[in-house]
C-alpha cells in the first residue's frame, strides 16, 4: 500500500494524470471506485479499471511459484533454500560423456545457455540432440520431459530428428537391464519422441518477440516441457535492422524475458548464436555475434570449433565457474574437450 | 503532492475538506500557499481554524534542519565499514564498503563482477555474521557457487548452512518488480529468515539488466524509472544504514575508454566506482583481474590493483589495511 504510483506498471500518460490529480501512493487510491477515479483523475473508464486491477493484483500475495510473481517480492528465499532447489533440478545430459563433463554435468535447468560457432559446426545438430535427450525417461538417467524448438532459420529437418530419436531409443534399450527400466522404455519410441517435440517456426524478429511473450502461457499449460531451444537468436536480428540501439534494447528485453522464463518455470533455455569477425588493434578474431554486451550475464556460453568431419572442440567460456568442479587457479582459460558426433 | 483528506490532521473533517474542494483547494500545497483571509471569507470556516490546520500540516510535512554536529555524531555511531574479503579491493575502497553509500562495480561480460558480489556476500555472512540481501536480476546467482566459496572459508557444515541462511535472495527480472522489492525493503516489510542479525549489505546484480531496455528510443519513462531506483537505493542505504553494492555493464566512450553504462544521469548516483577488467598477459591465470578505482570521494582515482578471483584471502591478511576508522569485524567493535 505504500508503493508509489510512479513505480506501478501502467502507461506513462495515465500515471501523469494520476499524479497531477494529487495521488501519490497506492494508499490514496485504495477505497476509490472506478467512476470516482475516472472523474477525479480525468482518465477513461477502461483506464480506471485497469489501474484498480493492477493495484489489486500487485497487492495480493499471488503466484504459486515463490520465485516469481507478486509473492516473490515480499518474501525472498534464503540461499539455503535456493541450494536445495538447485539440487532438485537436474541437468539435461547429452549422453556424450566428454561433452557432459566439459559442461559440468549437462545443460543446467533453470538457466540460459548460449551455443555459438561458425556455420556448419553443428549447433543445430546439438540442439536437436538435446531436444531428444531431454525426453529420455528418468529411470535411465534422463529428465523425462518435453521440448519446445523455436526455429528461426528453417534449419530443422524432421528426418534428422527421427534419425536421432532412433539412435537414442537403441542406445537406451541397450542400457536398460531391469524390468522397471524396460517398462519405462516401452513408451520411448520414435513416434512418441517426435510427438513430444513442439516446433514453432518464426520468420522474422516480430514473430520471435511475439512468441516469446506467449511462452509463459504455453509453459503453464504444458508443465512437462523442460527445454526451450531457440535456433537461432541471431538470424532474425542480423539483417534488415537499421537502428542498432533499438536492436540492443529489444535483445536486452528478450534476454530478461528468457531468464525470467527459465527461472520461474524451471526450464533450460538454449540459444544458438552466430559468429562475426571483430577487428581490434590490427588483429581480427571470431567473436559471438550481436554485440559484446548481448546477454551480458549468461551463466554459460559454449563455443564449438570445427576439428575434422566428425570431431568438434567445445570451449566452455564460463562467466561463472562450472558448479561441480572447484575453480583451480592454474587451469588454462578454456576447457577444451574433443567431442565426436553421435551416430 | 498530498491530497487533502479527512483525518490527515486534527481539525480537518469531511465538511472542511468538501468546502475547500469547492474552492478548488485539493492538496496540502494549495492550502499552504493560499490566502487564508480570502478563504475564510469565501467559505463558512473561521480564520482561526484554517490557521491551526495550516500550522499542523506544515509541521507534518516540512523537513527539519539538523545541525552538522548532530549529523556527525550520528554518522560516527551508525556508519560501519564492511570488508569485501579481498585486501586488494579493500585498499581501493578505503578499507571496504561503507554503509550509507552506494558502491558500483563496472566491467564487461566475464570480468568478474558477479564473482566479486558472491565473495562479498559470503564474507559478510560468514566472517562478519551479518545478513545480506542479494537481488539477482539476470539469473547469475548459483547457490552451489556460494556453497563452494563457503567451503573454502569454513569446514563445519553448521556454519556453512548458517551463513547460507543469512543471505536473502530476491529474483526480479523487470524494473517494476525491482521497484516493488526495494520499496518493500525500505518499509521494512521484508521477512528476514534470520532473527537477531540485521541486514548490513544489499547487493544488486545487475542494475543495467533491468534498466537498459527501458532507456532510449521513443520511451519516455526510462529516465524516471532509473531515478526512482536510484532514489530507493539511496534512501535504503541512508535510513537502514546498509552498504549498497551495485553492478553495471561497461560501454566505450568516444575515445575508446571504458565507462559505466546507463548514461550520465546514473553516473552521479554511486559514491564509489570500481572498474574490473580481465588481465590478458601470456602466462596469467584465468582468474586474474585488474581493478581500477574510477570514482571516489575519499581516495585519488586511477589507482589499480591486480587480484585473483580464485584466491580470495581470509581475514588474517586484512590486518595490514587497518585504517583507524570504525570497522565491522567479527563481533569486536573497532578502535577509533
Amino acid at each position: 500500500m505504500h508503493r508509489t504510483i510512479a513505480s506501478l506498471p501502467l502507461a506513462p500518460s495515465v500515471k501523469t494524470k494520476l499524479t497531477s490529480a494529487g495521488f501519490d501512493t497506492c494508499a490514496d487510491l485504495k477505497d476509490l471506485r472506478p467512476l470516482q477515479l475516472c472523474k477525479e483523475a480525468g482518465i477513461s473508464q477502461e483506464e480506471a479499471l485497469e489501474v484498480l486491477q493492477t493495484l489489486r493484483s500487485d497487492d495480493g500475495v499471488g503466484g504459486v511459484n515463490p520465485l516469481g510473481g507478486a509473492g516473490a517480492v515480499r518474501c525472498g528465499v534464503t540461499a539455503l533454500q535456493l541450494l536445495q532447489r538447485e539440487h532438485a533440478l537436474g541437468d539435461i545430459i547429452t549422453f556424450c560423456s566428454a561433452l557432459d563433463s566439459a559442461l559440468g554435468g549437462g545443460v543446467p535447468v533453470g538457466k540460459t545457455t548460449e551455443v555459438c560457432g561458425a556455420p556448419g559446426v553443428g549447433k543445430t545438430q546439438l540442439c536437436v540432440q538435446l531436444a531428444v535427450c531431454v525426453q529420455i525417461p528418468v529411470c535411465v538417467g534422463g529428465q523425462g520431459g518435453q521440448a519446445l524448438y523455436v526455429d528461426t532459420e528453417g534449419s530443422f529437418l524432421v528426418q534428422r530428428a527421427a534419425d536421432l530419436a532412433q539412435a537414442a531409443v537403441e542406445h537406451c534399450t541397450l542400457l536398460a537391464h531391469d524390468h522397471e527400466q524396460q517398462a519405462a522404455l516401452k513408451d520411448f519410441t520414435v513416434e512418441n519422441i517426435l510427438s513430444r517435440l513442439w516446433l514453432v517456426r518464426c520468420h522474422d524478429y516480430v514473430e520471435l518477440l511475439a512468441h516469446c511473450y506467449l511462452l509463459p502461457d504455453f509453459l503453464t499449460k504444458h508443465p512437462e516441457v523442460q527445454l526451450v531451444v531457440i535456433d537461432s537468436i541471431a538470424f532474425p536480428f542480423r539483417h534488415d535492422f537499421e537502428d542498432f540501439s533499438q536492436r540492443t534494447r529489444l535483445l536486452n528485453g528478450l534476454a530478461q524475458q528468457l531468464i525470467q522464463l527459465a527461472t520461474e518455470h524451471s526450464v533450460a533455455v538454449v540459444l544458438t548464436n552466430q559468429m562475426t569477425t571483430k577487428v581490434w588493434n590490427g588483429q581480427s578474431k571470431l567473436v559471438p555475434a550481436l554485440g559484446w554486451h548481448l546477454f551480458i550475464n549468461h551463466p554459460v556460453r559454449w563455443r564449438l570449433r570445427y576439428l575434422t568431419a566428425s570431431l568438434r572442440m567445445v570451449f566452455g567460456i564460463w562467466l561463472l565457474p562450472p558448479p561441480q568442479a572447484p575453480p583451480p587457479p592454474q587451469a588454462p582459460p578454456p576447457q577444451c574437450h574433443r567431442v565426436s558426433g553421435p551416430g | 503532492m498530498v491530497v487533502l483528506r479527512e483525518g490527515i490532521c486534527p481539525g480537518l473533517n469531511q465538511d472542511l475538506v468538501q468546502a475547500l474542494r469547492n474552492l478548488d483547494i485539493r492538496t496540502v500545497e494549495d492550502l499552504v500557499s493560499a490566502n487564508l483571509e480570502e478563504l475564510a471569507q469565501k467559505c463558512t470556516v473561521s480564520y482561526k481554524a484554517l490557521i491551526a490546520v495550516r500550522r499542523v500540516l506544515l509541521a507534518q510535512h516540512a523537513a527539519f534542519p539538523v545541525s552538522c554536529a548532530d549529523l556527525y555524531e550520528e554518522l560516527l555511531s551508525s556508519t560501519a565499514i564492511l570488508s569485501t574479503g579481498n585486501h586488494c579491493l579493500d585498499k581501493l575502497l578505503d578499507s571496504g564498503l561503507y554503509t550509507g553509500e552506494i558502491t558500483e562495480l563496472i566491467g564487461g561480460p566475464g570480468s568478474g563482477k558477479t564473482q566479486v558480489c558472491f565473495s562479498t556476500a559470503v564474507h559478510i555472512s560468514c566472517q562478519l555474521k551479518q545478513s545480506v540481501v542479494y537481488i539477482d536480476t539476470n539469473g547469475g546467482l548459483s547457490a552451489n557457487r556460494l556453497l563452494q566459496m563457503l567451503q573454502a572459508k569454513t569446514s563445519t557444515m553448521e556454519e556453512q548452512m548458517a551463513a547460507l541462511q543469512r543471505i536473502q535472495v530476491f529474483k526480479v527480472f523487470d524494473v517494476f518488480s525491482l521497484l516493488k522489492c526495494l520499496q518493500n525493503i525500505r518499509i521494512g516489510e521484508v521477512e528476514t529468515a534470520c532473527v537477531g542479525t540485521s541486514v548490513k549489505a544489499l547487493i544488486l546484480d545487475s542494475v543495467s539488466a533491468v534498466l537498459s531496455n527501458m532507456l532510449g528510443g521513443k520511451q519516455t519513462e526510462g529516465m524516471s524509472l532509473m531515478m526512482q531506483v536510484a532514489g530507493e537505493l539511496k534512501t535504503i542505504s541512508k535510513d537502514l544504514s546498509v552498504a549498497v553494492l551495485v553492478t553495471n555493464h561497461a560501454t566505450r566512450d568516444g575515445s575508446g575508454q571504458l565507462k559505466a553504462g546507463l548514461g550520465q544521469s546514473w553516473s552521479h548516483v554511486p559514491r564509489t566506482r570500481v572498474l574490473l577488467q580481465r588481465v590478458e598477459r601470456p602466462g596469467a591465470s584465468s582468474g586474474l583481474r585488474l581493478a581500477t578505482l574510477t570514482k571516489s570521494s575519499r581516495q585519488s582515482c586511477r589507482v589499480e590493483e591486480e587480484f585473483d578471483l580464485g584466491g580470495w584471502r581470509g581475514p588474517e591478511d586484512m590486518k595490514a589495511g587497518y585504517s583507524g576508522k570504525r570497522k565491522l569485524e567479527c563481533d569486536t567493535p573497532g578502535v577509533d
